[in-house]
């Protein structure tokens, strides 16, 4: 499914990140989540975890669902944090700020480990150290 | 002991009037009037996770060593670098900010900070057009009309709303809530949405539209009927937004990063600037950006005092130069155009998208934290870091750029340092001792 990717604060993301709690099990639940409709969720096969892909294919990062009446068809959210930040464009306009709102991105179910966020800074990009 | 009026560092909301219980002796502290994130914050002081020792990364092994040690080698890594970079991060006093510009100004780098992957945009459509703005406080006391446009508030920002925005009683606003109109532009139903009187749904990237059919209606003409595909708002619905505006006797716009990062980026800020400037033909409004990160209006404002540049600053010529998107923190590090990286009181690592961030693991960084997170993880050496506003006193400046000095509740847990700015200092001269030798 293409979708375009909306990411930015929740209260607990908040709570966590600035508590210093970036590594706990609490942290990977609350930001590891890719928010979509129910529409989409059923067209997607009502998959437990979901593969958000970058427009180019080049990054991907496995993630739960959520089903929620905040979202309209054809948009998801991730709080925003390293699992968003994986498949944000990078691509600034010539205004330093990354496309954090609008990322047009691919959703697809998957069967991959969600990775917590010390896994993701390892394994995705310190090459496996 | 309680300590009262405390500031708390965490958002740009700069709240003054949190209370503290420290109770050194049992390792606990209470707080008051803070928000969740606020709070979270407060137990830092007393955290069982807190870096309290200097770490280097040696053969890929982490390993504790003195404060003089990791200094050394942190000023190396500077020294030696030919183009190192500066992210002064918003966590932290303008007075640690200062010294992180000059160091980069020393050693011809270049200096960035979390306002580049917030409101820079927002910045430069401010350059592009001025800005009607006004403090906090005003709006508090006088705007009967509260819109926040992309952005959600109540979790960005949480008491924004009860301290300056929609609940407080203000001089002109006495019955608070019940004097207020709230309208919340957003794609999505966010819980500010939920608790606006008008939530104008928009389709995402669709701002720009959105706000020039607006512009268009402010002018007695009607917008082009294919507006409402595009943003997914019928024309009636922008023109009770622009009505309800335009009988409203203040109307305070708060903009956040729904408008400035999106498509379009700078470019919807300008027209909303010069749609609140066309607004002012009819009643007073003014719009101001809703700043997450705690001092990220302070780096703005020193680096515009000191250098002329609000970010994005290039010293590697001399001189300070600024071009966004080529001297701005993501851009250079998705184009390997630095060679090393100080990381101040910011989690870079975890802001920024994956290319970028897959150099900067690459490169030697150097991290100052409180607390381990992904840029402590990929850091060569992490120093750790004073809490502002708890350990230390300096200043921040509030989302409205308004300067807010704070003071300490209690001290710094390292004898070796008594600020995020002492550490810079000390840094600072192994840098000019190792330069000159």
């Amino acid at each position: 499914m293409e979708a375009l990717l909306n990411t930015g604060s929740t209260i607990d993301e908040g709570r966590l990140a600035k508590g210093g709690s970036k590594y706990t099990d609490d942290y990977t639940k609350e930001c590891a989540v890719c928010w979509m409709c129910a529409e989409d969720f059923t067209s997607l096969g009502c998959p437990e975890k979901v593969a958000v892909i970058s427009r180019d294919r080049k990054y991907s990062v496995a993630l739960t669902t959520k089903v929620t009446e905040a979202m309209r068809s054809g948009q998801v959210f991730i709080p925003r944090s390293i699992w968003a930040n994986v498949v944000v464009e990078p691509d600034t306009f010539s205004t330093g700020s990354p496309r954090y709102k609008g990322s047009p991105v691919f959703v697809e179910p998957t069967d991959d480990e969600i990775l917590s966020a010390e896994e993701l800074v390892t394994k995705m990009y310190m090459g496996g150290e | 002991m309680v300590y009262k009026n405390i500031i708390c560092p965490v958002c740009g909301g700069s709240c003054d009037d949190v209370q503290v219980n420290l109770d050194k002796k049992n390792g606990t502290i209470d707080v008051q009037n803070a928000c969740k994130m606020g709070n979270a914050k407060f137990q830092e002081v007393v955290s069982h996770h807190r870096i309290l020792k200097p770490t280097i990364r040696e053969n890929g092994k982490v390993k504790d060593v003195s404060w003089d040690e990791a200094l050394e080698m942190a000023a190396d890594i500077l020294v030696n670098s030919k183009k190192p970079f500066f992210f002064l991060g918003s966590e932290t006093s303008c007075e640690a900010q200062e010294v992180g510009l000059h160091i980069a100004e020393y050693l011809g780098g270049l200096a960035d900070s979390n306002a580049t992957i917030c409101h820079g945009p927002t910045v430069m459509g401010i350059q592009e057009s001025g800005m009607v703005g006004a403090t906090a406080g005003q709006a508090k006391n006088r705007a009967d009309m509260i819109v926040y446009w992309g952005v959600n508030a109540l979790e960005s920002m949480p008491r924004h709303m009860s301290r300056y925005g929609v609940f407080p009683r203000g001089y002109w606003t006495k019955r608070g809530r019940f004097d207020r109109t709230m309208v919340t532009v957003d794609p999505r139903v966010t819980p500010t949405a939920a608790a606006s009187d008008l939530h104008v749904q928009l389709n995402p990237n669709s701002d720009y539209e959105l706000l020039s059919a607006m512009f268009t209606i402010l002018n007695g003409k009607e917008p082009h009927p294919s507006v409402e595909e595009i943003t997914g708002v019928p024309i009636s619905v922008m023109k009770q937004t622009v009505e309800m505006m335009k009988e409203s006797n203040f109307v305070a716009i708060y903009v956040g990063l729904g408008v400035s990062s999106s498509y379009g980026k700078h470019r919807n800020i300008e027209i909303a600037l010069n749609f609140v400037k066309e607004m002012n033909n009819y009643t007073k409004c003014n719009i101001g950006a809703l700043r997450g990160h705690c001092n990220v209006a302070g780096f703005n404002q020193l680096a515009s005092y000191l250098y002329g540049y609000p970010f994005g600053l290039d010293f590697t010529k001399g001189y300070p130069r600024y071009n966004p998107g080529e001297t701005t923190c993501v851009d250079l590090l998705r184009e390997k155009d630095v060679d090393a990286a100080f990381v101040m009181s910011a989690d870079l690592m975890d802001h920024i998208p994956a290319e970028s961030a897959q150099y900067l693991a690459d490169i030697p960084m150097i991290c100052l934290d409180i607390a381990p997170c992904p840029s402590t993880t990929a850091a060569e050496v992490v120093l750790p870091g004073v809490i502002d506003a708890m350990e230390c006193d300096g200043t921040f400046y509030r989302l409205d750029n308004v300067p807010v000095y704070f003071e300490p509740f209690t001290d710094s847990p390292f004898s070796e340092t008594k600020s995020n700015e002492d550490t810079l200092k000390q840094l600072f001269a192994k840098v000019k001792a190792k330069k000159e030798a």
